[in-house]
This record gives structure tokens, C-alpha cells and sequence, in this order.
């Protein structure tokens, strides 16, 4: 096996949740040393989250380790279960932190403080740390101790605003969007960034990713147009200022997917060009020229009679085709694909192999997110299994941290290491 | 003088919409990052929303500028000779190429991974495009929306009555420049290290995949899709203290109900200080106000006569507790609400955001000499704060501004 590239990067991984963890598990993904610092004492939400792993009766399985929304984002890490509660449990991380090069929390700064993994006191331990905190809000400043996860954070980032259909409120966008890549992957840029710094000045530093920032930097042109031009655009469905038509069309239902029967083709036409070729390929070359639809301009006047007219051609149509007959014409086109797609059914995913199957102890076999970037030459993979609870204290605790056999025992008896 | 995060790291990019979000990611880090742009600039320079004012000109596409701050900008006409030599001498004076054309459009002019890799092994080279490198819908056509659509986001999104809804802001494009980002400093750390260099390789549908959140799991474990549900959510049931409420002048998202922070009496005691609980206090009102949060509800699906019971008196605490949202502002309900540990979020508008009291006091916002003009503009300032190695924003580059000081000097 070649070497990874980020072996020798080892990380202390305090974090919970989506946001924090999935950085953690690209850092795996490439070979860092991961150790998840986790307890039952304030255990990660996700270890009890749907879905389950199922038994073969067709009950969902229980306890800590088999949630595969866990297990999804925690892949190859080493899981040692510390009670950050207690001065012992902190003495411990610190000891911990002496050893790794980076650490990493989405805990909010309350907590941080309460368990005394400040930047001001951690760079003490351990000079040379790369600390990145990603709390909601910020570690600073009035709203630094506002309440929110995921769900409450996409509203007030915009983006449950400024998505979704105009005569509906703003209920958001079906998920909590913002932790599973907009937030790690930021996350992420900025460690490495910070490990570049390190290699080349010999110095660690203090990150900090507040999740409002950093999704606000993702928003499109909403802030911007508000900043320059002072407007204050809201949401617009489907439809785009630089493309007609633009949208979701709905295809003839498909009952082989299952309990997500209704099938859509999504269809843009950013140029005349492309929409005359959408409508030669859809068979209907009449409507190609039809002067109320034959410039930009004219498919924006129109678009309502435009929708309904496309509907009306893909409405009989197999999803899949539909998407295939538009490619095939050079027409971005493509079918709303849900997770059996994804999965099981959509033949360039399977081709590119980017879903990894690991087999679980508790779990069993189990599909995870591979790495969205497939490097020629030093690749990453998903590196195992996901740990279970306290898996690797003893490991974590005699071979990374140096403890002897007394010292972990009496921690285990003073319920340190839960 | 502060060294910065990417001192010394050249990145030539031919890129667009999809990739150019990555660009911006090394350029704020402090990478010297050049765009070769097509004569007139190429799509998302000439895509709106422009400046007022400006409408159409190249250099006053916000589109542009989101995308694109801190770069410098070459034009070159890769369908000449001349430009095809001209920009692959400037490839190989960099560290890192980054594009996302339609897969063998560079390699069709000399500039592909191959024979770039050929005459500079240490390159890195990262391709960001809608289905990557390989596979049967390799050469497919591209747009945002199908990304979002082909990667699994679309099918969580919306009210079944609907067609499933598209994520604001090109989150697919942003996806897949966030993890060509991260491929891209990995094969940098290796290439620095050891002097290899690679392609890397990022497909706009696979870097969406990561964000249908448990939609994969329930599939791969019990065979079950999960599909959009609109504004009530997993359950149909419009719940006291969660949702999305209006207020007088916008919205905001309760989520009360959450294990963190306080339960609904906190709420209705804040009612009660302005005089707005009406029976909230009575019978049977409080007994269920007291008790309702996620473990009650679990604990009353268990009872359907008990639950027949409480459900049917949830309307009128919703819309008793509607009228008092309705009586404030999103941002009051927003800020009194939190400083009371009452779990509510603002949807934010653009204006609330350009006014959020947290990212004005924090200076988030900076400003940069309008492209477009002779003023200044403030503008969204970077996802992130390195205590040492700052990232900073500075203004997107005209088209073409620095052709002759970048040819001249290769």
C-alpha cells in the first residue's frame, strides 16, 4: 500500500455532531491519525441517531454503534472516551494535545472554556498546535453563546430565505446543509493551510471558523447585492437570472423507486442554442422557433407558459431517458436522483466506485461517502470502520499519551475514562 | 510583513462557475492565483446580477466577484496558437492549475493534465467539473441545478406538491470547489514534500453526495428513500414552539422544543411580560406546555387516545403563540429570544445579514475599491480567521488587467 499523505498528521478530534467530525474524516480519509475524544458523559447525539442498522428479523439494531449517521462521518478514527467534566479527564487531554498536531472542536465557546481548551491555554501545552474551533456564531462577540445546531443555523445564514419556491415561507431546505460540507470542508482548507505555515515558519496557530461566516460566504450574490447595489432579493424557485428555461419537470412515475415514485428531469438552457436543441430533443421542433420563446428574453417574459409546456413533453417520459435524450443533444439535463439512485441505480456513480463498503463489528456491512477527491497519485479511501465507543482508550491512552498500566487503572476507577 | 498561509504558491486556473470558488479559497490564503479568461470573459463574468448601473460589463458581474476575489486576470484566446502556447507557459510556471472545462477541452489544446504532468511532474493539477474524469457520464453537460439534482440535495428539498427545489447559490459548484480546496492543498503538502505532483479529480455529483445527510444510510440499511417534506418536516403536525413563524416584518425558525436551551414555559413567561400568554396559564393549556418537548411527543405516540387528546388542543397554542411573533420584529424575536436561551432562529434576509449585529461587531464585512467604478463597496469578508496566517479578501481583478504584466514577465 502506498503511504498516504497525510500520515504523521495526527489529530485530537473534540468534536460532536456533522460539522466538526466530518472534517476530522477527510483528514482520515488522506491518512491523518484521528482520535475522537468522546464520552458518555456528553455523548455525540449522532451514536443514538436514525438510521439504524438493521437485524435480519427486521428490528433495528441498538446502542451506541450502529447509527449510520455516525458511523458515516467518524471512518478510521480512534475513539477514546474521556470526561472532559472532570480536571483529571482535562489533564489527560492536555497530555493528548502535547502529542497531536492539530485539534479540532465544534463545541460552542461555553463549553470550551468550561473544559479549559481555550486557544490561550491549549498553545501552552503544545506550542506548535494548530487549533480550530468552529463554533456556531463565533468565540467572540454579543451572539457568541446563541443557541443552534444545523437547523437553525440555515435560516439565519440566508440560505432558507433565498431558496425555495416565492409563494411559500421560507421552511428551508429539507436538510441542515450547512455541516456536511460547506463547514468541514472549510475546515479542512483552513488546517491545511495552517499545516503549510507550520512546515515552513515552525509556528501553530489559532483557527477559528464561526459557521455564520463561512456559510454567509457561500450565499451566492444575496449579501453582495444587498452591500452594492442595496437591494434585498429573496428567493426565486428554480428558475435562474441567466438561464430559461430552468427548472424541474416532472417525468412519469417510476414505481420501481420505492416509497419516491415521482421522477423529475432537470433541464437548464443557459443560451438559444441549448434550448433549441432541448426542444429538437424532446420532439417538439415547432416550439424551437416559436417567437415567444425564441430569445432569452422572450422565455423569461414567458416562463410560466414555457414550465407548463416542457411539463407537458416530459410528463410521459422516463425520467432517465428524458435526461439522456437532452445529454445526448448537448442539453445540461439530468434526473432528480434520490439515494437508491445514488446508490444502487445510477451507472456513472458505480462506475467512479465512489461509495466504499466496510464491514462494521455492530453494524455490519455498511456504505460510506468516499473521498469527493480522487487524487491520481496519493489517493485517499475510507480507512475502516467507524469505532466504537471507547474502542481505543487503552491504545489511545499506553501508546499515544504514554500512560502505564497503574495510571490507566486508577483512572478507570475514578470514572475518568467514560 | 506577515508571510501568508500560501506564500510563494503560483495557481494558474481555467476556470468558470464550477471551479472558481476554489481559486478564491487559495487567492484569499495568499496564493498568487492567475484566471485565464476568454476575450469578453466567460460565462460568470457575463451573467448577472451586475452593478447597478453596469448592466453587462464584465467587470461589474457580483456573480464574478463572489467567485473570483484576490486573483489576477489574464485573457488569452485558447482557440489560437498563439494563446494555447502562451497560457501553457504560464501553466508551467505554476504550482497549481485548477479548471473545470468539459472533460478534453484543454488537453484538445496542449494544456491537459498529461502533457502539462509530462513537462512538470511537480504540477498539481485539479480538474472540477459536474461527473469528473471517468465514467459513462464523464462528457455530460453541466449546470449547477443538475449537479444538485444528479447528487441526491433536490429530492430533500421542498413540499411534495411541488417540483423539488434547487439550493440557493450554486451549491453544487461551491461543493466542488470546497473539496477540490482540500484535494488541492493535500497534493500540495505531497508535491512540496516529495516533488510528485497529481491530478485531482472532483465531480460536482459526488461532492453533493455528502450532504443528503441520512438519505444514503436509510437507503443502504432499510432499503427506504427519504423524500422531501416540506415545511412540516419528518412529522405532519404543526408543533407549539417549532417551525417556521411569521413576525411582523419576516420569519423566524423555532426549534423550542429541541433538547438545549429553555423549554416552552420560558416562552410563555416572556408573553407574559408583554401581556400576550391570553389562556396560556389555564387549563388545559399549561399541563401541556409544561410537559411538550421531542420525549413527550415520542412518549404520546405510544398513547393515541392521550395523544387525540393533546394534539387536538395544539392549534390554538400555535396561534396564540403566532400572535405574539407576530407582534415583533424577526430580529427582537430573534435577539430576546436567545439572550432568554430560547432555541429561535432569524431567517435572515440579505439585509438582515449585511445588518447582523454579530457580524458587524466582529468587522466581518470588509471594503475594496469597486471593479466597476471609483468608490468603494463592502463586501463579505473569508470563512475563516487564522490568527497567524490571515485569509484576506481583496477586490476581484478587471478582465484582463494584468495580461501584459503576467506575459511580460514569463
Amino acid at each position: 500500500m502506498t503511504k498516504r499523505p497525510l500520515e504523521g498528521l495526527r489529530v485530537g478530534d473534540f468534536s460532536w455532531f456533522g460539522a466538526g467530525p466530518i472534517a476530522g474524516n477527510t483528514l482520515a480519509q488522506f491518512g491523518a491519525e484521528v482520535i475522537r475524544v468522546e464520552s458518555e458523559a456528553k455523548l455525540d447525539g449522532l451514536r443514538r441517531a436514525h438510521p439504524f442498522a438493521m437485524n435480519p428479523d427486521g428490528t433495528f439494531k441498538d446502542g451506541y454503534n450502529v447509527s449510520g449517521y455516525f458511523n458515516n462521518y467518524n471512518c478510521g478514527k480512534l475513539s477514546l472516551q474521556l470526561n472532559l467534566n472532570v480536571e483529571k479527564g482535562q489533564e489527560i487531554a492536555y497530555r493528548l494535545i502535547e502529542k497531536c498536531d492539530v485539534f479540532l472542536t465544534n463545541f460552542t465557546p461555553r463549553v470550551v472554556e468550561k473544559w479549559n481548551l481555550t486557544y490561550n491555554q491549549l498553545s501552552r501545552v503544545n506550542p506548535r498546535l494548530i487549533a480550530a474551533y468552529a463554533p456556531m456564531q463565533g468565540m467572540e462577540g454579543p451572539h457568541r453563546d446563541f443557541l443552534g445546531f444545523g437547523a437553525v443555523l440555515t435560516p439565519v445564514t440566508g440560505l432558507s430565505e433565498m431558496s425555495g419556491f416565492p409563494n411559500r415561507p421560507p421552511f428551508g431546505i429539507g436538510t441542515n446543509y450547512p455541516d456536511y460540507v460547506v463547514n468541514p470542508g472549510h475546515t479542512v482548507t483552513a488546517i491545511l493551510a495552517a499545516v503549510r505555515y507550520r512546515k515552513r515558519t515552525g509556528k501553530g496557530q489559532c483557527i477559528e471558523l464561526p459557521q455564520l461566516e463561512s456559510v454567509v460566504n457561500t450565499l451566492g450574490t444575496a449579501v453582495p447585492e444587498h452591500l452594492v447595489n442595496g437591494t434585498n432579493p429573496s428567493r426565486n424557485g428554480n428558475r435562474s437570472i441567466s438561464a430559461s428555461p430552468h427548472g424541474a419537470f416532472r417525468c412519469a412515475d417510476d414505481p420501481e423507486s420505492i416509497g419516491s415514485v415521482d421522477r423529475w428531469v432537470v433541464i437548464a438552457c443557459r443560451s438559444d442554442a441549448e434550448w433549441q436543441a432541448a426542444a429538437k430533443a424532446l420532439g417538439h421542433a415547432d416550439a424551437a422557433t416559436d417567437p415567444k420563446f425564441a430569445t432569452f428574453a422572450a422565455r423569461k417574459a414567458n416562463e410560466d407558459e414555457l414550465e407548463a409546456l416542457i411539463g407537458s413533453w416530459t410528463a410521459g417520459l422516463k425520467a432517465e431517458e428524458a435526461a439522456a435524450t437532452l445529454q445526448a443533444a448537448g442539453v445540461p439535463a439530468g434526473v432528480v436522483q434520490n439515494a437508491q439512485d445514488m446508490l444502487d441505480r445510477d451507472p456513472h456513480m458505480k462506475a467512479r466506485g465512489y461509495y466504499r463498503y466496510v464491514d462494521h463489528p455492530e453494524a455490519g456491512r455498511e456504505a460510506h461517502d468516499g473521498p469527493a477527491a480522487v487524487l491520481s497519485e496519493t489517493p485517499g479511501d475510507v480507512p475502516g470502520p467507524s469505532p466504537l465507543l471507547g474502542e481505543h482508550t487503552m491504545d489511545v491512552c499506553e501508546r499515544i499519551i504514554g500512560l502505564n498500566m497503574d495510571e490507566i487503572a486508577d483512572l478507570l476507577a475514578d470514572g475518568v475514562l467514560v | 510583513m506577515v508571510e501568508r498561509a500560501l506564500e510563494g504558491v503560483r495557481v494558474v486556473e481555467f476556470t468558470d462557475e464550477t471551479g472558481s470558488y476554489c481559486g478564491k479559497l487559495l487567492a484569499d490564503l495568499g496564493a498568487d492565483v492567475i484566471k485565464v479568461e476568454p476575450p469578453g470573459g466567460g460565462r460568470q463574468r457575463n451573467a448577472g446580477p451586475f452593478v447597478t448601473g453596469h448592466d453587462g460589463e464584465p467587470d461589474a458581474s457580483l456573480a464574478f466577484w463572489v467567485h473570483n476575489t484576490s486573483k489576477k486576470s489574464v485573457v488569452l484566446d485558447l482557440d489560437s496558437p498563439a494563446g494555447q502556447a502562451k497560457a501553457k507557459q504560464l501553466a508551467l510556471s505554476a504550482d497549481i492549475v485548477v479548471e473545470d472545462n468539459p472533460v478534453g477541452y484543454l488537453a484538445a489544446r496542449g494544456l491537459g493534465y498529461a502533457q502539462l504532468h509530462a513537462e512538470k511532474p511537480s504540477l498539481v493539477y485539479a480538474s472540477v467539473t459536474g461527473f469528473g474524469q471517468t465514467g459513462p457520464h464523464a462528457t455530460w453537460a453541466y449546470s449547477d441545478i443538475v449537479g444538485q439534482a444528479m447528487g441526491g440535495l433536490m429530492t430533500l428539498a421542498g413540499e411534495m406538491a411541488d417540483p423539488p427545489n434547487m439550493i440557493y447559490g450554486h451549491q453544487a459548484d461551491i461543493s466542488a470547489s470546497i473539496h477540490a480546496a482540500q484535494g488541492v492543498m493535500i497534493a500540495l503538502l505531497h508535491a512540496e514534500e516529495t516533488g510528485q505532483g497529481q491530478q485531482v479529480d472532483v465531480s460536482a455529483q459526488e461532492a453533493c453526495s455528502m450532504s443528503q445527510e441520512t438519505a444514503m444510510q436509510s437507503w443502504d440499511f432499510q432499503k427506504k428513500n427519504r423524500v422531501r417534506t416540506g415545511e412540516l418536516g419528518a412529522i405532519p403536525l404543526r408543533l407549539p414552539g417549532a417551525g417556521t413563524l411569521k413576525t411582523k416584518d419576516g420569519y423566524v425558525l423555532l426549534f423550542i422544543i429541541a433538547p438545549a436551551g429553555e423549554d416552552l414555559p420560558a416562552l410563555v413567561d416572556w408573553m407574559r411580560e408583554e401581556g400576550m400568554q391570553e389562556d396560556l396559564d389555564e387549563e388545559p393549556y399549561r399541563e401541556i406546555i409544561s410537559a411538550l418537548n421531542m420525549g413527550f411527543l415520542t412518549q404520546i405516540m405510544g398513547d393515541p387516545a392521550r395523544a387525540a387528546q393533546v394534539i387536538g388542543h395544539l392549534p390554538h397554542i400555535n396561534d396564540v403563540i403566532g400572535r405574539f411573533f407576530e407582534s415583533k420584529t424577526a430580529k427582537e424575536a430573534y435577539e430576546e429570544g436567545q439572550h432568554r436561551r430560547l432555541l429561535i432562529g432569524i431567517v435572515s434576509t440579505p439585509a438582515d445579514l449585511a445588518e447582523n449585529t454579530q457580524l458587524r461587531t466582529r468587522g466581518w464585512y470588509i471594503r475594496f475599491p469597486n471593479p466597476a467604478g471609483d468608490s468603494t463597496v463592502e463586501f463579505p469578508g473569508p470563512p475563516y480567521r487564522l490568527s497567524e496566517s490571515p485569509a484576506t479578501v481583496q477586490r476581484p481583478p478587471r478582465l484582463g488587467e494584468h495580461t501584459e504584466a503576467i506575459l511580460g514577465a514569463l
